[in-house]
């Protein structure tokens, strides 16, 4: 034993495996490297076209991700004169560790829980909102004009998403009385979307705003501000950018799962009893599902307009979730939960 | 510019320093070969100024230079996506420079080619209007199926974009065999694809909310503009250069010309489709209709050598000996006008009695409509810009020639 079983006894540990291998670091870049490749598959099949296909030809074109991923890493990091430099380098940084810390608070499997905390929900939410903040970041250490008015735009977007966000979720929390993902999963007999289906509503498409992806993606409006606040930025930094959206994604469809779906529901005996983590296999089919059927939007949608986006976000999201924390409330007095 | 109270007042903020300025292009994701400088307030656009002139080709300068037949395919490379049309208007003032007259198998032939050339334009524009609001579905299905287009045209007339096909006098090639067949199956898919096209995009909620209401452009405005092409008809003028039966063999075909009265980007849009719809009606009509002769007027067949012209006939394609080229213009002017898919083009051409012609005009469709940048978006949100860029067609080599 001695030095190698401790080793293997702190990777394997929840407070370990949780946040590096799954759900989160290792899984996240598995899942950014599939679901772009999925997402480019699908859009591809929608619209008469091949898509990726050359690298790794026998398994069409799979590693393709990968590839643009290492060109990235060697592409030169051009870092404009003209921005502040020590934001215009650090912001995506911290962005991507804001969307990768929120997993550490994902239950995996029960009583495989790498932070159990009482109020993981919360957490998890509030975790999110840093990021909107580390873009503006970005957009004013850029200098640039494009960038600018897509940090504005990122503001503004927030405003539409993120109250909308907290109280469906908070409606679910009411529902289930507690503030807690692993609790949530115990208390769904009958699965949270068809308890309170206008929380879900709500929830599904701010997560999808809060993302940015179609038909909401007003950040990158390529055809008018270029990529937003990530015009500057080239190799690997711009990288980092790109996959902030779909890593915040992941999250997202993550605790819908856990909050509607009956999270890892139903767990599979004989993984679970291999390894704790392993029953948690059920959680992530579904997360990834519900991640493969918002990138197909892509292929049915344009984008909206950013006035648009609010007023959806303001007139019809937000009555959507206050009518969901009123059914919860009467789903709760008439005692069905 | 505008009537409109609103603009005006925006229009006298241009030079404030409130006023915040985003040059959009020339090297910008969706600007076309051109720029826009934008002048924002918050999100309100101010003015837009289209500066235009980055793909100037010196075209009519260099068109003097040719021997006239020369400039056919050069004048084609203006509007590359539509180049029968574009070309159809000089070969017209030659034609009556020249005091020919076509037969009519080649007037046949050539509404042909148009009316293939304006479908597979307006799926080209179509597409980008669907990129335009990061629609990539509709973008990518109009260039795939413009795609079945080019190949008809290829089919008959050897090249894919510049056919090149008319020519003083009537056409290069006749109808190749089995043409009809694949027309007709081309036109049956087509329909097809019109219907999804409904489904997906001009239907789509999305859409139409990006779309409906923004740009609108009213019929008086678009009278005093000098508007053309689809940008006029969607405004409600039924103004059609193919109505005036100088060229092709419009008067004899049964279609109509459709019009809409809101004059908004997604009127624009869907006159597009409507277009298309009757195009095909025109190709059906001039497939059953097109009558047996001789391809090119019995004056120029006569230049070609007697066994030359025994094989032309009976390949049905034509090898000029270098003799064409140098066709000397009769001294005069003449003037032609034709439709094309973005609207009418206007030929001027002054002969001095050389082979070159001494001055060549063209006025072409999307110059016209470049006025409409700096008239409808203001007022508008920023992210407007886009949709009334996508509703115009608007197609910068044209423009600059």
């Amino acid at each position: 034993m001695g030095v190698v079983g401790m080793l293997i006894r702190i990777a394997l540990s929840p407070q370990f495996f949780g946040p590096i291998v799954f759900p989160g670091l290792l899984t996240v870049l598995v899942v950014l490297l599939s679901i772009i490749w999925v997402e480019r598959k699908i859009a591809a099949r929608v619209q008469m076209r091949v898509g990726p296909l050359y690298v790794l030809k026998p398994l069409g074109g799979a590693i393709q991700m990968l590839a643009d991923g290492l060109r990235f890493f060697f592409q030169e990091f051009i870092i404009p004169e003209s921005t502040d430099k020590l934001v215009f380098v650090a912001a995506p940084i911290v962005a991507m560790a804001f969307a990768i810390l929120p997993f550490a608070f994902i239950p995996v499997a029960p009583k495989f829980i790498p932070y159990s905390v009482p109020y993981s929900m919360p957490v998890f939410l509030g975790l999110n909102t840093v990021i909107p903040l580390t873009i503006l970041a970005m957009a004013w250490g850029s200098n640039n004009k494009f960038s600018i008015q897509g940090g504005i735009r990122e503001a503004y977007m927030t405003m539409a998403y993120e109250a909308v966000l907290f109280i469906a979720a908070y409606a679910m929390a009411l529902l289930y009385g507690t503030l807690d993902f692993a609790e949530m999963v115990d208390a769904q007999g009958i699965p949270g979307i068809i308890l309170n289906p206008f929380s879900a509503a709500a929830f599904f498409v701010a997560m999808i705003m809060s993302a940015g992806k179609l038909p909401f993606d007003i950040v990158e409006g390529e055809q008018e501000i270029v990529a937003g606040p990530f015009t500057e930025y080239s190799g690997i930094a711009f990288g980092l950018t790109m996959g902030i959206g779909y890593v915040q994604l992941y999250g997202f469809t993550l605790a819908f799962t856990l909050m509607y779906l009956s999270g890892w529901n139903p767990v599979p005996a004989q993984l679970y009893s291999i390894y704790p983590a392993l029953g948690g296999i059920m959680l992530f089919v579904k997360a990834y599902l519900l991640l493969m059927f918002i990138v197909f939007l892509r292929s049915v949608y344009g984008r909206y307009r950013l006035d648009q986006a609010l007023r959806i976000g303001w007139r019809k999201l937000f009555p959507l979730s206050i009518i969901a924390v009123f059914f919860s409330i009467l789903l709760r007095v008439i005692g069905i939960v | 510019m505008s009537s409109s109270v609103v603009t005006r007042r925006l229009l006298a903020k241009e030079g404030d320093e409130s006023v915040y300025e985003v040059f959009i292009g020339p090297q910008h994701p969706a600007s076309g070969h051109m720029r826009f400088i934008v002048r924002l307030q918050g999100d309100v656009i101010v003015s837009v100024d289209p500066d235009i002139g980055w793909v100037h080709r010196t075209m009519e300068k260099l068109a003097e230079t040719k021997e006239s037949i020369k400039a056919i395919p050069l004048l084609e490379r203006m509007t590359i996506i539509d180049s029968q049309n574009v070309t159809i208007g000089y070969v017209r003032a030659l034609e009556k420079l020249l005091g020919v007259e076509p037969p009519p198998r080649a007037k046949y032939l050539r509404t042909l080619l148009s009316e293939i050339n304006r479908i597979a334009s307006h799926l080209y524009g179509m597409g980008l209007a669907g990129i335009f609001v990061n629609h990539s579905t509709m973008f990518m299905w109009c260039f795939g199926d413009r795609e079945v287009w080019i190949q008809l045209a290829e089919d008959l007339t050897g090249a894919r974009l510049t056919h090149s096909y008319s020519v003083p006098g009537g056409v290069r090639r006749d109808l190749p065999q089995g043409f009809k067949e694949k027309a007709l199956k081309a036109i049956r898919y087509m329909e097809k694809r019109l219907e999804d096209y409904y489904r997906i995009f001009f239907n789509n909620p999305q859409v139409r909310a990006r779309y409906e209401g923004v740009g609108v452009l009213k019929k008086s405005d678009a009278k005093r503009l000098g508007i053309v092409g689809p940008n006029l008809r969607a405004s409600g003028v039924k103004y059609d250069a193919r109505l005036l039966g100088d060229y092709g063999v419009y008067d004899e075909l049964d279609f109509e010309v459709p019009t809409m009265e809101e004059g908004d980007a997604m009127a624009r849009l869907l006159l597009r489709g409507e277009e298309i719809k009757q195009s095909m009606n025109i190709i059906r009509q001039v497939l059953d209709k097109i009558p047996d002769g001789p391809i090119m007027a019995e004056k120029y067949m006569r230049l070609v050598p007697p066994k030359l012209r025994e094989q032309a006939l009976k390949e049905g394609r034509i090898k000029f000996p270098g003799i064409f080229a140098n066709l000397k213009l009769p001294k005069g002017e003449a003037v032609a006008r034709a439709e094309m898919g973005h609207g009418e083009i206007f030929y001027h051409v002054i002969s001095d009695g050389t082979k070159k012609p001494y001055r060549v005009r063209v006025v072409t469709p999307a110059f016209r409509n470049v006025i409409l940048f700096r008239f409808l978006p203001p007022g508008h949100r920023f992210m407007d810009f886009p949709p009334i860029y996508g509703s115009l067609d608007y197609f910068p080599p044209e423009a600059d020639r």
